[in-house]
């Protein structure tokens, strides 16, 4: 597992063993997170060269800010994603979160400050359901979680009851739409600041590594000392958290919420589209927050250019589609050690390269 | 030799068929006490009784089509896989079809054509997910994206209507005698149909057994792979086939029933008794379940149960009766209180959870 996952924050320093015998072009595919910024730019650029509002100031400002939601819920997803879960209730708990809080903004003009940890610890609890059922009913994750992405927007619709929020007081649109400074919103700094302080944790913690250790191998994490049962339990509540806090990003962002705030947008699919797409895999143990988060701005690029392009806007999730496609086709090559070249070509005349039901060895 | 062979099945097989078998009967007593509670509770349920048209019978036709959905993915989640994009393909079936028939084809015709297509479709998701040998769960999450964005461009900014009505009581809301629905026979035909399919097939057993396996299923030379692709070319002509039912009930092509088809289908499913890992569960316990699901919600709305706590109920069931099927599967050995003991024990070592299909 360290081998060929060195997790995060390394982007710079490509690992010595993929550097040996692949071609540049091969070592940026391995390097997801570069990948990710220079198609990113790539869109950009293309976009831009066609549609000269682009790339100018108040757009760029707009999409950084209007990623954040879902680049705030995709570092949760990696993190239940490292130990082989998944979350499908972020959606619903985002929905929770933003008219919890919105509505006591709308009813007695809080201030955000306060709303934040309201949010969190809504997150958490939300989260630490989650992380319970799973650990102590055994329940498959993506079970446990399809049934409370349904319980939790009933809680959503108890707390709106045909009410929805519609005015914040301006000091939120504020923050969830105004620059702090140049082209930067405000709304970026919430999200550099969980995905630094997440990066870190599981670079350099105790707690992150056993992150990795339970999602490579879980028995193996059990014997070597790890605590499993608590290192799933918190990662599930991490994961509520953080979704908790971007409920609370959306509130600030779109000024309004109600009853399908989160569960309408299928938000939770994209989340986990922006994890795969990140680089991290279902199977548990390998990737990290850095390319999710990318992944997220590169989502939301793809997504705005497909509206400039003239496409229909029914096609911008057929985009997040076939972007997923090719995203998990790159991870099950790198898994296998062969580069995503040699496979395919492997492919085309015929002889796959990999053996029925073959991982990494772990 | 054939005689010994009958009678040693080992005594590990003979515990596991109780289990699936106690656990529709639990079923049926659950719908029993759901009917006779909202029979003596709510004065409404039954309508005009029997013979009315707003009796229980008739509720049917708002829950059908879901678990015509669900009998499509029990055959995927049988194999051990998933296949989160029936919702979407029931959309884009529907107004596929629609399309078809406004484009000036004869309506029975546009139907069979988009059945065919809609196979194709769940074939080319099976050739990816298992020629590349990538987790359904996110492949058939792509398809359900580029579905559901086909779906909306094709019928462009009006959803296609004026279907024809034969069609429209055929497949919708037509009855016999006018009490029972024919969806509701349609949908007898269909779960009697993957009975005989999954219990008494060759291929049926396959199934089975390569979601209990896959492994020993590929040295005892089951085709896998062939097996998986037929089950999701299943899983899309079902769903597929439930938009159509969906088109005809409603009069239009519905493109936006996505999330809210495919999250009580796979409920039904699961509820039913089918492992979500694959390899056990009986289809009974998945018709069961669909009508236990689908009679909760027009029951709880006319109990006067608000539309909220309704539809938490079924989470909430989904929940309780998996974490009770849990602690009661003999199959996990010892008594009960020593496995009620074993959740909470942290010196046993934890199985990882893992998403569906992975390696």
């Amino acid at each position: 597992m360290t081998a060929d996952s060195p997790p995060i924050g390394r982007a710079a320093v490509a690992p010595a063993t993929s550097a040996t015998r692949s071609s540049p072009l091969g070592r940026l595919v391995r390097r997801r997170e570069l990948l990710l910024v220079v198609l990113t730019l790539v869109v950009f650029v293309v976009t831009d060269a066609v549609n000269s509002g682009f790339g100018q100031g108040g757009y760029i400002s707009f999409m950084l800010a209007d990623a954040m939601p879902l680049a705030i819920l995709a570092v949760g997803q990696t993190i239940v994603c490292l130990v082989r879960g998944i979350d499908l209730s972020v959606a619903t708990v985002l929905g929770v979160a933003a008219v919890a809080t919105g509505f006591l903004a709308q009813d007695y003009g809080s201030s955000v400050w306060l709303m934040l940890p309201l949010a969190l610890a809504l997150g958490i609890g939300l989260g630490l359901i989650n992380g319970l059922f799973v650990v102590f009913a055994r329940i498959p994750p993506i079970i446990v979680t399809l049934g409370t992405l349904i319980v939790y927007l009933g809680i959503q619709q108890l707390i709106c009851n045909t009410r929805t929020v519609v005015t914040v007081p301006t000091s939120y649109a504020t923050f969830g739409n105004g620059n702090l400074v140049g082209d930067i919103p405000y709304m970026l700094v919430p999200g550099v600041v969980v995905t630094v302080i997440v990066a870190f944790a599981l670079w350099r913690t105790t707690w992150g590594r056993a992150l990795y250790a339970v999602g490579a191998n879980a028995e193996a994490a059990f014997r070597a000392g790890i605590r499993v049962n608590w290192v799933l339990i918190s990662a599930y509540t991490v994961c509520g958290m953080l979704a908790g806090l971007g409920g609370l990003a959306w509130l600030v962002h779109y000024d309004s919420a109600d009853y399908t705030t989160g569960f309408a947008t299928n938000i939770n699919l994209y989340s986990i589209a922006a994890v795969l797409i990140g680089g991290t895999t279902l199977t548990g143990g390998k990737g990290g927050v850095v390319g999710s988060f990318i992944a997220a701005l590169f989502l939301e690029v793809t997504i705005q250019a497909v509206v400039l392009l003239g496409i229909p806007e029914a096609w911008e999730s057929a985009a997040v589609g076939i972007l997923l496609l090719a995203a998990i086709l790159v991870n099950r090559y790198q898994a296998s050690g062969h580069s995503l070249f040699q496979a395919l070509a492997g492919h085309l005349r015929g002889r796959p390269q990999l053996e029925h039901g073959s991982g990494p060895a772990q | 030799m054939s005689v010994p062979a009958e009678t040693q099945t080992s005594p590990h097989e003979v515990r596991r068929l109780d289990t699936d078998k106690r656990w529709v009967l639990s079923l049926v007593a659950i719908l029993v006490a759901e009917l006779l509670f909202f029979n003596f509770g709510v004065s409404t349920f039954w309508g005009g009784g029997w013979g009315s048209s707003v009796s229980m019978l008739g509720d049917s036709e708002t829950f059908l089509f879901t678990s015509v959905i669900a009998l499509g993915v029990m055959f995927v989640i049988f194999a051990g896989d998933i296949d989160l994009s029936v919702g979407a393909m029931s959309g884009f079936a529907g107004v596929m079809m629609a399309e078809f028939h406004i484009g000036g084809m004869n309506i029975w015709v546009a139907v069979v054509i988009s059945l065919l297509i809609a196979a194709l479709i769940g074939l080319i998701q099976g050739l990816i997910i298992t020629y590349f040998k990538l987790e359904s769960l996110l492949v058939t999450l792509a398809g359900w994206f580029i579905l559901q964005s086909a779906a909306v461009a094709w019928e462009g900014p009006a959803p296609p209507y004026n279907l024809p009505k034969h069609f429209e009581s055929l497949l919708g809301t037509g009855t016999i005698g006018g009490t029972v629905p024919n969806q509701l026979v349609i949908f007898a035909i269909l779960a009697l149909l993957a009975m005989l399919i999954v219990h008494r097939t060759r291929f049926g057993r396959r199934l089975v057994l390569v979601g209990y396996n896959r492994d020993a299923a590929g040295y005892a030379g089951v085709r896998v792979s062939v097996t998986r692709i037929r089950a999701f070319m299943l899983s899309a002509t079902f769903a597929a086939f439930a938009g159509l039912c969906i088109a005809a009930t409603y009069g239009t092509a519905r493109d936006d029933l996505g999330p809210t088809l495919l999250l009580p289908a796979i409920t039904a499913v699961v509820l039913g008794g089918v492992d979500i890992f694959g390899g056990a569960g009986l289809v009974a316990g998945v018709v069961v379940a669909s009508f236990i699901l689908g009679w909760l919600t027009p029951g709880l709305l006319q109990d006067g149960v608000g539309d909220t706590v309704t539809n938490m109920s079924i989470g909430v069931l989904l929940l309780v009766s998996l974490t009770v099927k849990g602690i009661t599967d003999r199959r996990q050995g010892g008594s009960f209180r020593e496995r009620l003991r074993g959740r909470f024990d942290t010196a046993a070592p934890t199985a990882p959870p893992t998403a569906p299909d992975t390696p």
